[in-house]
């Protein structure tokens, strides 16, 4: 009985391995400044950060284009971003995109940008 | 009235204080008369907790802004109704929650089982006592809702995406869930300290935490609705860790329901048990701390709130406490009862057990991951729905499936032959399903077809059930069809009620599979009178229309369906912008097909100043059921939970009290 039940334990943590290997763990989270002293090339990873200066261009043709800037920092990269946007979408406000650097710019994949923690539900103060 | 507020949290300390020391002692000790002062100090706690809340009711619905909580969280135009929203809409406000809630649900509970288990409620009051203990003293000392200031001319509002029916009830909803598991919690480590083997607490909190777990799936399908018709992005779930923060203990209380029947019949897995309810309150309270710090997105974020380190440090508290005990009490809780069979009843639900908790582990390790990952590497990394819906499928088919196996079991252990006949009906349907639905096109999705066919062969295996169990209530008593079938139903309740529960669970998977993986997206950038099609609908952009309301300047699309032939219709998806707020917000428009149960979904996704609109439509086929399942659960949990006399007479016999009117 008790082999069963290590056998049934085991199976599942077998089950977690394969996925782990298969998928390799998760996406990488950056601040703007910690991409720019590595790129991680080729490799999709988010990006957090504050919006900053004026949003220009158009996310449903040629894209959006925005600066992100670390949110406590001085480092920030261009973005450009097609897809869907958020409400709280603006100028000041701390999204998080997927995508990778290209030649100096932050390609974002469709329809990943999400603004964090805009409610008042969040107790930062 | 500020000070009228902290006296009576200062007081609510007091009192928990004093239930925590004074009972813990008298427990100990066997003194009756101060165990009594005890119980009665933590129904007290629970007046203090009351004066507390009412105090900041009152001042939100006053608009009294020298209260900073007040300010923060309202304004005076905000409508009354919305007030409530605001008591809990922040940090201080929710907490205020908890701690009402708990005092309120540990005066009930005790209050119930004083004459039935006073053994075991004299070791309960001071667990209940300790609890509040925390919380209250969070209230007084690091998060007050009753700090003052000079009062500014307005408040600073509340945000627009709260105010509406949904927020109103939802967080509500989740924290009589959350705050619920502290019951059973409570009555298993009493029993602990009591120095009880036996399953007098699982049988004194049965309700309480099919209370509290209902409670809890309730509230997520609500905050799923409104995900839905107000966030606005085509989905009603997205793996968010304030969302699996809820998900957490309701899989670990459902493993929980399960599992203490084996108890209950067979004396098995009681150290599983207590392992199970220390789980779900430690996951509980976790994912209050979740739902209060913001989004853990960085190991840093733990210092940044004030919160987080109480939090963790009393979760900490609780995990060292809950396993001490246990294993200081393992002598008591050992078994002689071995698993004749694996193919048994109880043998199903350890299985159902295993998956379950496999599931809420593999959720955790999700939420955790960027913690775990930023320790370990020095870079954060994140899972995200990939990820999930991996295990969805590996863990939440095989339970699907399990959930029509299950009740067709027999305790101890069933033989292939009864096995065969039993599962004659579910096998034929669930293979006439795939085979149809095959035919139909289903075979898109392989899960989406999976989780089909072992939708049918549950609810084959429910009717089965209920067949069988009618069948045999008319062949005892007589009388017609349905006499029998509603004795049958009102003699067995937790029986039946769970059947209905589990029907429920297969509306949700047919809503989800249906909606998940057979929904049809399609974008298009029209202008006034251009059309586009999606699955059999056809979207005509017709005009933009605009509107001043009283805080809110609204843009509307106006679009005509047609279906064929037949006109179908205007929706109208458009945006809200909210000035004083300065946000805007989807509304999108939904139109519902009462028969099919599809819904077609419209987003306005970018209006242009030129009139010119970018249009996201999806059809989610079935999606409707999810809804419908809602309803049908909360039906299944107060079949469960309604009170039965024949019960409690029978409890009565078997632990030697005299029987409670009911």
């Amino acid at each position: 009985m008790r082999l069963a039940l290590a056998l049934s334990i085991a199976a599942l943590l077998a089950v977690f391995l394969l996925y782990t290997s298969i998928a390799g763990g998760g996406t990488p989270s950056l601040r703007p400044s910690q991409l720019l002293v590595d790129t991680h090339e080729g490799k999709r990873v988010t990006l957090s950060g504050k919006v900053i200066g004026t949003v220009r261009g158009d996310a449903q043709a040629g894209g959006l284009r925005f600066r992100l800037r670390d949110v406590k920092g001085t480092g920030s990269v261009p973005v450009v971003y097609r897809g869907s946007v958020p409400d709280m979408f603006r100028t000041g406000r701390d999204i998080s995109v997927d995508g990778h650097l290209r030649s100096g710019t932050f390609i974002g994949v469709k329809n990943t940008l999400v603004t964090k923690c805009p409610s008042k539900y969040s107790s930062k103060k | 009235m500020a000070e009228l507020g902290r006296a009576a949290l200062v007081i609510c300390l007091g009192l928990s204080v004093y239930a925590l020391l004074a009972g813990g002692y008298s427990a100990f000790r066997g003194k009756r008369r101060l165990s009594l002062s005890a119980r009665n100090a933590l129904i007290a706690a629970f007046a203090a907790a009351a004066v507390a809340s009412v105090v900041l009711f009152a001042a939100l619905v006053r608009h009294d802004f020298s209260f900073s909580y007040v300010a923060e969280h309202s304004a005076r135009r905000l409508p009354t109704l919305y007030a409530l929203s605001a008591f809990w809409g922040g940090q201080e406000g929710s907490l205020l929650l908890w701690l009402l809630i708990l005092t309120a649900y540990s005066a009930a509970a005790v209050l119930v089982n004083r004459r039935s288990a006073p053994d075991l409620v004299a070791w309960v009051v001071p667990v209940l006592g300790g609890v509040a203990v925390f919380f209250s003293f969070m209230l007084v000392a690091v998060s007050s809702p009753f700090e003052t200031q000079p009062a500014p001319a307005d408040g600073a509002g509340l945000n627009p995406s709260l105010q509406n029916l949904h927020m109103l009830i939802h967080p509500v909803l989740l924290y009589l869930g959350f705050v619920g598991l502290t019951v059973p919690f409570a009555f298993g480590m009493g029993s602990l300290l009591a120095k009880r083997g036996d399953e007098r607490w699982i049988v004194a909190t049965r309700r309480w935490t099919l209370a509290a777990w209902g409670f809890l799936g309730i509230g997520q399908l609500i905050g799923a609705h409104w995900a839905y018709v107000e966030v606005g992005w085509g989905g009603y779930y997205a793996w968010d860790p304030v969302e699996n923060a809820a998900l957490m203990p309701w899989l670990a209380s459902t493993a929980f329901l399960h599992s203490v029947m084996v108890q209950e019949k067979k004396g098995m897995l009681k150290i599983w048990n207590m392992l199970l309810v220390a789980g779900g309150f430690c996951l509980a309270l976790f994912g209050t701390f979740l739902t209060r710090s913001g989004i853990l997105s960085s190991i840093h974020s733990f210092t940044e709130s004030p919160l987080g380190a109480w939090f963790l440090g009393f979760i900490a508290i609780v995990i060292v406490f809950s396993l001490g005990l246990i294993f200081l009490r393992l002598p008591l809780l050992r078994t002689k009862t071995k698993l004749e069979s694996l193919v048994s009843r109880e043998a199903s639900f350890l299985y159902n057990n295993l998956l379950l908790v496999a599931f809420c582990l593999t959720i955790l390790w999700g939420v955790l991951y960027p913690i775990l990952s930023e320790a370990v590497r020095g870079e954060p990394s994140h899972v995200s729905g990939p990820y999930y819906n991996f295990f969805l499928h590996v863990f939440g088919l095989p339970l699907l499936l399990l959930m029509g196996i299950g009740p067709l079991l027999a305790w101890r252990k069933t033989s292939l032959r009864t096995l065969a006949k039993t599962w004659a009906w579910p096998a034929a349907a669930s293979v006439v399903a795939g085979v149809v639905l095959l035919a139909l096109g289903a075979g898109s999705s392989i899960p989406g077809l999976i989780a089909y066919t072992f939708s049918a062969f549950v609810i084959a295996s429910i009717v089965v059930e209920f067949v069988r169990g009618t069948k045999a209530r008319r062949a005892v008593a007589g009388g017609s069809w349905p006499s029998a079938f509603s004795s049958l139903v009102s003699r067995n309740r937790r029986r039946y009620g769970g059947y209905v529960i589990h029907a429920a669970v297969v509306l949700l998977a047919i809503g989800i599979a249906g909606s998940s993986a057979y929904d049809t997206t399609r974008e298009a950038k029209l202008r006034p009178g251009q059309s586009m099609e999606i699955r059999g609908y056809t979207l005509t952009y017709r005009r933009l229309v605009e509107h001043q309301a009283e805080n809110a300047r609204e843009i509307r699309a106006l679009v005509d369906v047609r279906r064929g032939d037949s006109a179908e219709g205007t929706l109208s998806a458009g945006k809200n912008h909210y000035p004083v707020e300065r946000q805007t917000s989807n509304e999108v428009a939904i139109r519902s097909n009462a028969v099919t149960g599809e819904d077609l979904y419209l987003i306005a996704q970018q209006i242009d100043p030129n009139g010119t609109v970018f249009f996201k439509a999806e059809v989610l086929p079935l999606v409707n059921l999810i809804w419908l399942a809602g309803f049908i659960f909360i039906g299944g949990t107060l079949i469960a939970l309604w009170p039965d006399a024949r019960e409690s007479r029978r409890l009565a016999e078997r632990y030697g009290y005299a029987a409670a009117r009911a």
